[in-house]
């Protein structure tokens, strides 16, 4: 009697855990995508989401949730469960820079850090008649003429913003930040000279400096961007410690057991390598870039913190 | 114009034929349920297409879009049910129609506006595209807000008969449209700490319980346990009058235009379009105050309207690399993973799938005609034979299932509900609901639009009207709040005119 129900019991606890994970994925997954259809992150995300179903054996659902730059999307999943079925694909926004100008649920402790998937530099450009040929150049016009000029950005306090309030920062510069509702909004308005200089992800705006109607001078990452050679990267003028990239990153909720975290950052690993991503992601101007685990804790942790002093000294911290 | 030859043949295959047929019967259905819009279909389907042909996967777009936004005029005429937030205006004078038992006829109406207006965009598409969408690069921060402003100014035509009433709902709109993530400042506004509130009420949401519900409830108070016979329900095919079409056309070219014009600016979409539309063809009636008691022409107006302003709203998307609404991200992104680099040059690229995809457009509108006209209006108009009791409750549960999957959360369920309340009531105390999502619609887009632009001239508010389009733009909202008016006054004084002669 008494075996039988330690046997039971050793069956319940059985069926709960270990063949649990031996099984997983067992079931559709969904992915949450804390913006839009149709966006960067979202197509990333779509296009990653193939070749994680073919490879998990699984299907995948993908659930858009936009709005509040993110937050909406990340507050709603915060509360799943932690079964690895729920999975959060996003891009660092919204857990780095949000918290910071806005009151949110979560934090970072509120998610499972599963594995970084991919990364590419913001960049400033300007009109062909900008008087300034390189970054150095650029840089010194705007210190010269403070308030002169005005850049469009993706939103107040958004990640873009902060980018570039680092590098001005440093260098005294103060410019005027005009937030658009996205990098396509910010194109048209500097296309159409309504702003100065164009503040954004590079992909959208590489086909207008390739016709030579848009220069980019400066890039947010530490190294240069191929795509944009007459670009700076921030080492080469020394800011190489105010380095901001965009990167996407896929998250479990609070609690999500280690094996499960394992075997997922392993099989994205694979599949963000993957030539056919690789391809994909270079024709948005994105490098493949994998952190898996608590690496990826320990990179959300310092770019929390650089950016909580950047926001705090351009008084948006809440 | 070569590209477009190759173009053809390659559209002109199997695959895409059959995939446009499916997608525009599909796309009527998705534009006949309220809640269920074209956006979300597009997003659902857009992953299956990944690994398709994307001639194929375009075609598939093509007809959803376009026929969805037919399709939304299908409950606008029955039921008075916006079926789309681009088909409110529809129902204006649709239903009306239907009233007086000229159900059929607002619909054919209706199909042949809707595949005028696609067509006529399509065309702009294929030819003025690039051209068009050079030109909207001079819309800045202020003409934008302008362009809001000139919306706002037709309100005056939607209040009805109270006006003092339509200017409170439009307020209340706008009231609902500041709620959320203020984009310029970063501060949330009305979201009492709420985390779904941050991203602002969902207009889908709010529309399909503001419009569809009161409706609904109307028909549950007239406690019909039969519903129509067919012999009530006189579908057979009404062929138009002689003079009939010709009466149509001014109004078909003008909100052609109009909706090409809204549907190239990005951020504005069908449902300005079709406001706009309706708007300008009871300005230019000799008999205003016929509209929203069943003018055809209202009809026509609102549906030409709204299907102007697709094809049109692929324009800068394909020739900027800019999408202006979401449907427009949504065909970006899958030719993106289909490995085109959007940008001016999508189109050398490959000029096949682009003009081919410029041809679905086209090709899409006219199978309005055929989908529409031949089948699915005889056969949705069937439900107005079920009784109030099996209808009602089943619109309630589209309604919901629609509502549900937009964000895939329940409290949208309670919005829903809660704007439904408001409408009925709202409704009983005879204020007009139009208003409300105009504001929501416009408000947002105002507000943010002028405060770009004083951040921009540095706080220097002449500057809103020094720049050429803008002021045209300022002075047109001026004219267009005094055209009724001065259209009153000189009535009155006509009429007065005649009474002393007599």
């Amino acid at each position: 009697m008494k075996i039988n129900k330690i046997i039971v019991a050793a069956a319940l606890l059985g069926c709960t855990s270990s063949p649990a994970l031996s099984d997983y994925p067992e079931r559709p997954i969904e992915l949450t995508i804390p913006a839009g259809a149709g966006g960067g992150t979202d197509t990333s995300a779509r296009k990653l989401a193939l070749l994680l179903e073919e490879k998990l054996g699984t299907s995948i659902a993908v659930l858009n949730v936009g709005g509040g730059g993110g937050s909406v999307g990340a507050s709603q999943f915060m509360q799943a469960k932690p079964d690895g079925y729920a999975l959060f694909a996003t891009w660092n926004s919204p857990l780095t820079t949000v918290p910071q100008v806005q009151n949110v649920a979560y934090t970072l402790d509120s998610f499972t850090p599963i594995a970084s998937t991919s990364e590419t530099a913001y960049t400033l450009c300007v009109h062909p008649e900008f008087p300034a040929e390189t970054g150095e150049e650029f840089l010194a016009e705007l210190a010269a003429n403070p308030d002169k000029y005005t850049y469009g950005n993706d939103g107040i306090g958004g990640t873009m913003q902060l980018a570039a309030e680092r590098i001005f920062q440093a260098r005294d510069i103060k410019a005027v930040a005009i937030p658009f509702g996205g990098a396509g909004e910010t194109l048209q308005n500097f296309l159409g000279k309504h702003v100065d200089i164009y503040g954004g992800s590079i992909s959208p705006v590489l086909p207008y400096v390739e016709e030579k109607q848009a220069k980019c001078l400066v890039v947010t990452s530490a190294a240069d961007v191929p795509a944009l050679p007459q670009a700076a990267g921030l080492e080469s003028l020394g800011l190489g410690d105010k380095e901001t990239l965009l990167w996407r990153a896929i998250l479990g909720p609070k609690g999500l057991d280690q094996a499960i975290v394992d075997k997922l950052a392993a099989v994205i690993d694979e599949a963000v390598n993957d030539p056919s991503y690789v391809e994909f992601l270079a024709s948005k101007g994105e490098v493949p870039n994998v952190v898996k685990g608590e690496a990826l804790g320990e990179r959300l942790r310092e770019e929390f913190d650089a950016l909580a002093v950047v926001s705090k000294n351009l008084g948006l911290a809440k | 114009m070569d590209f477009l030859l190759n173009a053809t043949s390659a559209v002109m295959a199997t695959g895409p034929l059959v995939a446009m047929l499916g997608a525009t019967l599909l796309g009527v259905l998705i534009g006949a349920l309220p809640g269920l819009n074209p956006v979300m279909a597009i997003a659902l389907l857009l992953p299956l297409t990944y690994s398709m042909d994307p001639l194929v996967a375009l075609a598939m777009v093509a007809g959803i879009y376009n026929g969805s936004m037919y399709g939304g005029a299908i409950p606008a005429i029955l039921l008075r049910i916006p079926g789309t937030p681009a088909s409110i205006a529809t129902t204006f004078d649709g239903f009306p129609m239907a009233e007086k038992g000229e159900a059929a006829k607002a619909l054919k109406i209706a199909c042949w506006s809707s595949a005028v207006g696609g067509i006529a965009s399509a065309l702009a598409l294929m030819t003025v595209g690039p051209l068009l969408a050079r030109a909207t690069l001079h819309f800045g921060p202020a003409e934008y807000f302008w362009i809001a402003m000139f919306g706002m100014a037709s309100v005056g035509v939607m209040v009805g008969s109270d006006p003092v009433k339509g200017v409170m709902a439009a307020v209340l709109g706008l009231l609902l449209g500041t709620v959320g993530i203020d984009q310029l400042s970063g501060q949330a506004r009305y979201t009492f700490d709420q985390p779904w509130l941050l991203g602002g009420l969902d207009l889908v949401v709010v529309l399909v319980g503001l419009y569809a519900l009161p409706p609904v409830l109307q028909l549950a108070e007239k406690c019909d346990l039969k519903g129509l016979s067919a012999a009530q329900l006189r579908l057979a095919s009404v062929p138009f009058r002689k003079g009939e079409v010709k009466g149509l056309l001014p109004t078909w070219g003008r909100s052609s235009l109009i909706g090409i014009f809204v549907g190239i600016l990005p951020g504005a979409g069908g449902n300005i379009a079709a406001f706009l539309s309706y708007n300008a063809a009871k300005n230019a009636s000799s008999e205003p105050e016929s509209f929203g008691k069943g003018n055809p022409q209202g009809v026509a107006a609102a549906e030409c309207g709204n299907n102007a302003d697709n094809a049109a709203s692929m324009i800068p998307a394909l020739t900027l690399g800019i999408p202006g609404n979401v449907v427009a991200a949504l065909v970006l992104s899958a030719l993106m993973i289909h490995g085109l680099q959007p940008g001016p040059q999508l189109f050398h690229q490959n000029p096949v799938l682009v003009g081919g995809f410029m041809i679905e457009m086209l090709l899409t509108s006219v199978l309005i005609l055929l989908v529409g006209g031949a089948a699915a209006t005889r056969i949705f108009a069937q439900i107005q034979r079920l009784p109030g009791v099996l209808l009602v409750p089943s619109i309630l549960v589209l309604m919901c299932v629609g509502v549900y999957v937009i964000n895939g959360r329940p409290v949208d369920l309670w919005v829903m509900l809660a704007a439904g309340t408001a409408g009925y009531l709202l409704e009983k105390l005879n204020v007009p609901l139009a208003p409300i999502i105009l504001g929501m619609i416009l408000g947002p887009m105002a507000e943010q639009s002028v405060r770009r632009a004083l951040l921009i001239s540095r706080g220097d508010p002449v500057e809103l009207l020094t720049r050429p389009i803008s002021a045209v733009l300022a002075v047109a909202t001026v004219a267009m709040i005094l055209w009724p008016v001065m259209k009153a006054i000189k009535r009155r004084r006509a009429k007065n005119m005649s009474e002393n002669n007599a």
